[in-house]
Formats: structure tokens, C-alpha cells, sequence
């Protein structure tokens, strides 16, 4: 070709005011990275250059209300993680019925289900509670790869793990619900009360603890799994063990009832369904876990199926149940551990110190500091009372629920505080 | 190794008492913390957690290759262009990380509860500073003509200039397409992007496809656009190694442009507005060195390419007849504001640039030397000088090797995009950094180069130079294979 020619072509730049083909637009709204969704942008309009897909991102807290305006905001597809949100707007009638093909999609993972019971919304990926495991740290310190919640309670682990505050990072309490709901709810906070004693507590998100376990500042961090995975799949020599059994935190996917565009947001809900769509999760900035299982037959080295954990561990965790204690299950963590920390991890100390020279005598009395320690000050009958739970997840946006969650919680802090003082006592009765 | 750094000790110096102390006694800052330092009760645990996790970080994750400073990093990883300078102080780190918060965290559209994130739009391409940068590296342009721009755009104009001899935005569309609008308000247009191949034959006759783009206008919301119009297709470019770029002095660049006139180049430097300044500067940012300040690029960024409003830019980013776009109310003033924009900046100059890998492989070193003989290194200049730069001290007198001049150079007319940018015309463009060129496609998994992202791989960009570049072009391509392939290994290592 010659050189004017060359430049003649390049000149063929078309300005034209009138619209070529008219695209269908399709109005998501999702609160995915945009690591998720520029791949997922991409990948759809590869296979329906027909429709433009607009992206509209917000957080759930903001989804909900824009969901909830006339015309649901001219949404024509939410997909997010936000369970509250799938059942607060189905409450709302904001949904139709998905009407989609689900060969190949299983209805339930154990407890979980993975579509909603009236088809309104299902799941799209899951992502794993579990442990960040910095494997050189735990080498240094001989220290063994933990497996269970139960494992992090115990007392070598002291000192080594980081957990994330439930009232302050997103994923986490999911996570510390999981924990009641595999062990059931006292023994559950008593489980947490002997990992707590081994932990630094931290404020910030998944990428942060991440970052704590890759540095070596601590050797383990309770966590969700994709951030870890995703960080090992780009470099960082870390673990990601998941907890025996795996409980997971859904992500679901549900079509506007005020859509003019039924028919391209059935697409692409098919399409992230679809073998193409659930494989995109595998990529190394992703790593979340598919709900399409027949797709884990080409996963990437060492990648976590869920559904052959389940054949051997079968998951007991339903985050429907526990989505109406997570406000007050964040009040009680907050008032038994955040605020008592130092305190809680010194007693801790000293009942491991003593149990580890006890004489016979002093086994009662042990017990009963044991007991001090990993008593909750409201019982599983009240924590499921529909309107106290109520109390906690109202107490944001109404004045007398907050003044009523405050009371319960002064209670429960001179409860507390009796008990330490009581543990305190009994342990310097038993200094020498 | 070549050292990125010639002066590490001015580092200590800068970044705080316990780098220095730690320097002192011979230990890594981290290891002086962990053995009890003296500086130690200064640092609450919180600040000494952060300083610990970026060293443990750096040092964790590194490959095999020693970095030469806190500027460099060893790791050849797909997070090597997202490492911070260790050697900061915990307070900039702090701050730096607040900033890598800032900048990949996705914009919503007003009004959100979270307002420290919401003003999007209401004219936007993208949503997040990491749409165009990925993983703080090269975008791509679409892979077919139904695609839409994931991570590049279109600059336009008019024929002229504005007061600051600028280019002339477009009364109705501005100076860029913003494809995307917030519900409610139209997005501009689509622009979809197709390409014609034409072959070149090499002296050996191993024939090279070399594709031409052309552009297309569609769905235009806001009326045609005229005759004249002017238009540059620029795909978002990596953003490691600014601040750098940025502690050059413009001295040094001046010098460059006298040295090149000696080696038979004549490149120049752009001179644009600094408008914060109220002055004329040197640019150095851009891909026609159109921005003065790396403060600038940023807030120019931000309003833009997402519609956010900043000190710098504190309209909405819309024209006299968008009334839809004028009529929405921004998310607070500014939406992002002085201490965002702040961290973004210290974020940013404070990132790492990767260090060179397997420079002890032969093929490269023949590479390496066939690069100069060719006469590359006549623009992309592999050794600078950073000056002062009271802005941040650790980043001056530093030699680094970003093999660039800073320039603007005659690229000719296949590469021209006909839209003169301040004193760069429509065949110019700023020599291109290329550190950090070789782990493009394992970090951003593609290998298109070039302001629109043309090339698909590195010897198809060496093919497009043309203008001044023509003779080292033609001598490329009349070396052998192996030699041509020594030249693309050497780019590789970089």
C-alpha cells in the first residue's frame, strides 16, 4: 500500500451524527470491583454486540434505596452480594420471576440455598470463609496449618492471628455468624472468646488483612477467601486454608420488575450462568467460586471446589437465618471483645498459665474462670427474638431503637464486666 | 544491575528518623523496629504495622532479582507495577495507601451515603481510576468494532488554540468524548474502532502485518460533529514512576533537546499552561507531554475521564446545551477533594518502578547494545538525573532509567493524529517511558503499545516509527532476525 494511500485511510474516520445500529441498553447495577466487571463488560458484549451494557456501581446501603425509586432507577439488573438486599426488594415486589434454564445448577450447597425459594433471585459465585495462612510465618513459629475454628482457640495460636471487627469490615459478620451456626450460639462465643484471646483485632478490609498475613506481622487471619486467592494467584507465596466445613457468602443476581428490557437482562443473566460467564471467575484478579459445579472441571491448579467439599464436609451454614442477628451478633463482639480486649487477652493469659501447672484442687476453680470468660449475657432464646434482634439492625435510622440497643448493651456491659472482675478474683486467689 | 538510585542515603535522610537510625545500625528499618530500636516508642502500632507490612510486602513478594532501591522492585510479579516505596516515612505510607484506596475504588453516581466516593459523572467514560490504568498499567483498545472503549478515549478539538495556545475544546462536546452519562443524562456518542492491514517487508523478507485503525462516530447525542473536527484516540497509559518523571528538572530536559539537535534528533519540549501556577512550564505528562504537573494530570484525570469535580476543576464537566448534565447537582464541592487528591499524588509518586530482569542473558546485552547503535537511545534516553524537588526530597538526585527525554518528537504522518496540542503538532508525541515495557503482557495479559494501542506487540511499535525515527526504524529492519530478536529481548528485560 502506498504511503498516501496509507494516510487516505487513516483519514476514514467517519463522522456521522446519525446512530449507526441502535443498541438495546441494559442498565446493571452491582457493587463488583472493577476487576469483576470490566471482564464481565467485555466478555458480554463479546457474545451480544446487540446489547450496550451500562454499568451503574453503588454500594448495598445505596442500592437498596435507588432500587427502591419509581421505576427501580431505570435498573434493569441488580447483582451484587447483598443477600438483605435480594429479600428486602423482593419483600418490595421488585422482582420478576427469573424464568431462566437452571440445567446444570444445583438448588442447594448443603444448607445454602442457591435460588431463592419463589425464583426470584439465585446465586451467581460464592465466595469461602477461611483462614489467610502465611505458611513461612508458621514454619518460624512451628506452628501448625489450622483447619477448623476450634484449631485458632487453642493456645499456641496465641499471639499469631488477626480478626477482623464485624461492625466495621463488610465480609466479616457473615463469617462470625458462621461460627454460631456450625457450633450453636454459646458454645460459639466461647469459641470466639479463645480466639479472640489469641488476636490482634483489626478495623480495615480483606485487602488489609491480606497485607498483615504477607508481611508477617501475624501468621494467620480469618477471612474470605478471594482476596487471599487472588493475591496468591498474582504472587504472594500465601495459603488460603478453608474452614472445615465452609460456610460461604452468596452472590446473587435478580431481573427488575420495571424493566423495559426483560429480554436482554434474561441474557445476561444466562450469560453469567453460563459455563463462559462462571469461568471468568477463575481469572487471577477474581477467584471467586462458580455455582455452575460442571465449570470446576477445568479449574485452575489447587482452585476450591465447593461442591466436593461439600461431598465430604456438608455445609451447615444458611445465611438467610442469620441475616436478622448479624446487627445485634456485631453489638454483643463489640461490648464482650473490642472494647474489653487488653483485659479479656490478660485473663487469658493467666487461666492458660495456670491450667498449664494445675493441681487437682484447682480444676473446679479453673472451670468456673473458663466459664467467666466465654459466657455471653444474652442466651440464644433472646438473640433469636425476633424484636430484639430488631432493636440492633433498627437503631441506625430510628432514635428509639438506638436508645433501646443501648440499654441492653449497658446491661450486658455490667454483666460483663462482673464476670471478668469475678475471673480476676479467682485467678489472684490462686497466685502462690 | 544498573542502579535506579545513585544516593539511597539522601532517602534515609528524608524519610524520617528511624530510616536513618535503622541505616545507622546497619539493619533494615523494619529489623531496627523488631529489635527495639531506639525509635521504636515513637511509632504508635498502627504506623509501625504499616511500615511493616510495605517492607514485608517488598521483601515477600520479590522474585530472584535484588532491587537496587526503594524507587526499584524486584518483584516481576502482576503486582509489580503497584509496589510502594518502602522507605517512606509510616505517615506517608499511611497516606500513600489512603491514595491506592482513592485510586481503584469504583465512583458511584450522587446522592450515596458514602460521599467521599459518589460524583460520578454526570459525563463520564469510566468509573474508576483503574478502568484505564489496570492494575496500574496499560489499557487496550477494543478488540472489535462492536466493542466499546474499556480503556481508552477520544481527545477532541477544534481547528485553533485556546487562550493558552491549548487546543480548542468543541463548544458542545468539550475536549473529550464522554461516552457514558449518568441515568438521566445522555452519554456523548460511541466510537468504534476498525483496522486495515498492510504488510512490510524486512531486509531478510520476513514480512510484518502492520494495521491501520479508523475511527467511526455513532449514536452522537449532542449534534454532529463538523468537518474539522479534531480527534486522538489515547489509550490509558502505565502510571508507575511519575514522580520521577516529575523530579527531572527542566533544565535537564533542555540540555536533552541540545544533545538530540547533535545526534540529528529535534525534539523538543512541550510547553503548555500551568495552570495552577498561572505560567507556562514545561510538560512532561500526557502523551504529548501536554500536562505540566503530575497534580494536574491527576485532576485533569478525574474530571475528565469520570466527572469529578476537584480545586482544580471545581465545574461539572458540562458544555452550554447539555442541559440534562447541567441541571444535575454535584455530589458535594469538590467531589474529590484537596486530601484525596493528596494522597492520590504521594500514591502515585511514590510507586515503584520494576527493576531490570536476566540483564546477564546474552541475547539481551546484544540487544542492549544493538538499542543504541541503532540509535534509540538518541530519544528514549536510558539514564537521567532527577533535581531537587522540595515537594518531595527523596525523589531528587536520583539516576534513574526510564528511557525517555521528556521530548516531543516528529513521529510522522503514520502516527499523526493531526490535533496540535500546545507546541506539539499532530506528528508528535512525548518519547514514551519504556521501564517497566517488559511485564506489560504478563501484568495487563496483552501486548498492544502505542498512544491507541496499534502495535500488537513490540516489533509492530518499533515498524510504526516514522519522522525522525525513520532512519533508526529502517536500520531495525534491516538487521537480521536474530539481532531483531536480541533488540525485542532487551526491551523485554526492561
Amino acid at each position: 500500500m502506498t504511503k498516501p494511500f496509507r494516510t487516505l485511510t487513516w483519514l476514514i474516520a467517519v463522522l456521522c451524527s446519525n446512530p449507526a445500529i441502535a443498541k438495546e441498553k441494559l442498565t446493571v447495577l452491582t457493587a463488583y470491583h472493577e476487576d469483576v466487571v470490566s471482564r464481565y463488560e467485555t466478555a458480554f458484549e463479546q457474545a451480544y454486540p446487540d446489547i450496550d451494557l451500562a454499568v451503574i456501581w453503588k454500594m448495598p446501603h445505596d442500592a437498596l434505596p435507588y432500587l427502591s425509586r419509581p421505576q427501580q432507577s431505570g435498573v434493569d439488573v441488580y447483582w451484587s452480594a447483598s443477600l438483605r438486599n435480594f429479600l428486602a426488594l423482593k419483600q418490595q415486589g421488585a422482582w420478576q420471576k427469573l424464568g431462566i434454564d437452571r440445567g446444570g445448577l444445583a438448588d442447594k450447597l448443603g444448607a445454602m440455598p442457591l435460588i431463592d425459594s419463589d425464583g426470584y433471585f439465585c446465586v451467581t459465585e460464592m465466595a469461602g470463609y477461611g483462614f489467610a495462612v502465611n505458611p513461612d510465618y508458621l514454619q518460624k513459629h512451628n506452628l501448625e496449618l489450622p483447619k477448623t475454628w476450634q484449631d485458632l482457640a487453642d493456645a499456641r495460636y496465641q499471639g499469631h492471628l488477626a480478626l477482623p471487627i464485624p461492625s466495621r469490615v463488610g465480609f466479616a459478620p457473615m463469617m462470625i455468624d458462621s461460627v454460631l451456626q456450625q457450633y450453636g450460639w454459646d458454645q460459639g462465643w466461647a469459641l470466639l472468646s479463645g480466639i479472640v484471646a489469641n488476636t490482634r483485632l483489626v478495623e480495615s478490609g480483606a485487602t488489609f488483612i491480606t497485607d498483615i498475613v504477607g508481611s508477617g506481622e501475624r501468621g494467620i487471619a480469618p477471612s474470605i477467601d478471594f482476596f487471599t486467592a487472588s493475591a496468591i494467584a498474582n504472587g504472594a507465596p500465601l495459603r488460603f486454608i478453608h474452614s472445615q466445613p465452609t460456610a460461604y457468602s452468596p452472590a446473587h443476581i435478580a431481573i427488575a420488575k420495571a424493566s423495559q428490557h426483560s429480554d436482554a437482562a434474561r441474557r445476561f443473566v444466562n450469560f453469567i450462568l453460563s459455563e463462559t460467564g462462571q469461568k471468568l471467575l477463575f481469572h487471577p484478579d477474581i477467584r471467586k467460586l462458580p455455582a455452575r459445579a460442571a465449570v470446576y472441571a477445568d479449574k485452575p491448579g489447587n482452585y476450591f471446589d465447593p461442591f466436593a467439599e461439600s461431598a465430604e464436609h456438608p455445609v451447615v451454614y444458611d445465611p438467610n437465618r442469620a441475616l436478622p442477628r448479624l446487627a445485634l451478633n456485631n453489638a454483643l463482639f463489640d461490648r464482650l471483645f473490642t472494647d474489653r480486649l487488653q483485659r479479656l487477652q490478660n485473663l487469658w493469659q493467666q487461666l492458660r498459665k495456670h491450667q498449664r501447672f494445675a493441681k487437682t484442687d484447682q480444676v473446679e476453680r479453673l472451670l468456673k474462670i473458663r466459664q467467666l470468660l466465654t459466657a455471653v449475657p444474652i442466651n440464644t432464646a433472646q438473640a433469636e427474638t425476633p424484636s430484639v434482634q430488631q432493636i440492633f439492625t433498627d437503631r441506625s435510622t430510628d432514635k428509639k431503637a438506638e436508645a433501646a440497643a443501648q440499654a441492653l448493651e449497658q446491661a450486658w456491659r455490667n454483666e460483663i464486666d462482673s464476670r471478668y472482675s469475678d475471673a480476676e478474683n479467682l485467678l489472684k486467689q490462686l497466685e502462690p | 544491575m544498573q542502579q535506579l538510585i545513585s544516593n539511597p542515603a539522601k532517602i534515609f535522610r528524608h524519610f524520617g528518623v528511624q530510616a536513618l537510625l535503622a541505616k545507622q545500625a546497619k539493619l533494615s528499618p523494619l529489623a531496627y523496629i523488631h529489635a527495639g530500636g531506639a525509635c521504636t516508642p515513637a511509632l504508635n502500632n498502627s504506623r509501625k504495622l504499616i511500615f511493616s507490612i510495605v517492607l514485608g510486602l517488598s521483601c515477600a513478594w520479590a522474585s530472584t532479582v535484588q532491587a537496587g532501591s526503594g524507587f526499584e522492585t524486584a518483584d516481576a510479579s502482576r503486582e509489580a507495577y503497584s509496589r510502594i516505596n518502602p522507605d517512606a516515612s509510616p505517615e506517608q505510607l499511611a497516606e500513600a495507601f489512603r491514595g491506592r484506596g482513592v485510586f481503584r475504588q469504583s465512583w458511584v453516581i450522587a446522592p450515596a451515603k458514602d460521599i467521599e466516593t459518589a460524583g460520578l459523572g454526570p459525563l463520564y467514560n469510566q468509573l474508576s481510576c483503574l478502568s484505564c490504568h489496570p492494575k496500574n498499567g496499560r489499557g487496550q483498545p477494543p478488540a472489535t468494532p462492536q466493542q466499546a472503549m474499556r480503556s481508552m478515549l477520544i481527545r477532541l478539538s477544534l481547528p485553533g488554540q485556546d487562550p493558552h495556545g491549548g487546543p480548542l475544546p468543541h463548544p458542545v462536546y468539550g475536549g473529550q468524548l464522554n461516552e457514558q452519562g449518568i441515568p438521566g443524562v445522555p452519554g456523548e456518542g460511541m466510537v468504534s474502532v476498525d483496522y486495515r492491514e498492510h504488510k512490510v517487508t524486512l531486509a531478510d523478507g520476513e514480512t510484518v502485518a502492520l494495521r491501520t485503525p479508523s475511527y467511526r462516530f455513532a449514536e452522537l447525542q449532542y449534534g454532529p460533529l463538523p468537518d474539522g473536527i479534531q480527534f486522538s484516540p489515547r489509550v490509558g497509559p502505565p502510571v508507575f514512576g511519575l514522580g520521577l518523571l516529575e523530579a527531572v528538572d527542566g533544565q535537564t530536559i533542555l540540555q536533552l533537546a541540545e544533545k538530540g539537535k547533535q545526534q540529528g534528533v529535534h525534539g523538543h519540549p512541550n510547553i503548555v499552561w500551568d495552570d495552577e501556577r498561572q505560567r507556562n512550564a514545561i510538560g512532561r505528562f500526557g502523551l504529548k507531554a501536554n500536562v505540566a504537573t503530575l497534580k494536574q494530570q491527576i485532576a485533569g484525570a478525574f474530571i475528565g475521564d469520570m466527572g469529578i469535580t476537584s480545586s482544580l476543576h471545581p465545574e461539572e464537566n458540562c458544555t452550554g446545551i447539555q442541559t440534562a448534565c447541567k441541571q444535575t447537582p454535584s455530589a458535594r464541592q469538590p467531589e474529590l477533594d484537596d486530601a484525596q487528591l493528596k494522597s492520590v499524588l504521594l500514591y502515585l509518586r511514590l510507586l515503584q518502578v520494576p527493576a531490570r530482569r536476566n540483564t546477564g542473558d546474552p541475547a539481551v546485552r546484544q540487544g542492549e547494545r544493538l538499542f543504541d547503535a541503532l540509535g534509540c537511545t538518541a530519544c528514549h534516553t536510558p539514564a537521567l538525573t532527577t533535581g531537587e524537588f522540595p515537594e518531595l526530597p527523596p525523589l531528587a538526585k536520583q539516576t534513574i532509567h526510564p528511557y525517555t527525554d521528556l521530548l516531543v518528537h516528529d513521529m510522522g504522518e503514520g502516527l499523526e493524529d493531526r490535533r496540535p496540542d500546545f507546541q506539539a503538532g499532530g506528528r508528535e508525541w512525548r518519547t514514551p517511558p519504556l521501564w517497566g515495557i517488559g511485564l506489560i503482557e504478563r501484568i495487563n495479559e496483552h501486548s498492544y503499545f502505542l498512544h491507541d494501542g496499534r502495535a500488537r506487540n513490540l516489533t509492530e511499535a518499533v515498524l510504526w516509527h516514522g519522522g525522525e525515527a525513520l532512519p533508526s526504524k529502517q536500520r531495525f529492519a534491516g538487521l537480521s532476525a536474530d539481532e531483531r530478536l536480541a533488540v525485542i529481548r532487551f526491551l523485554e528485560s526492561l
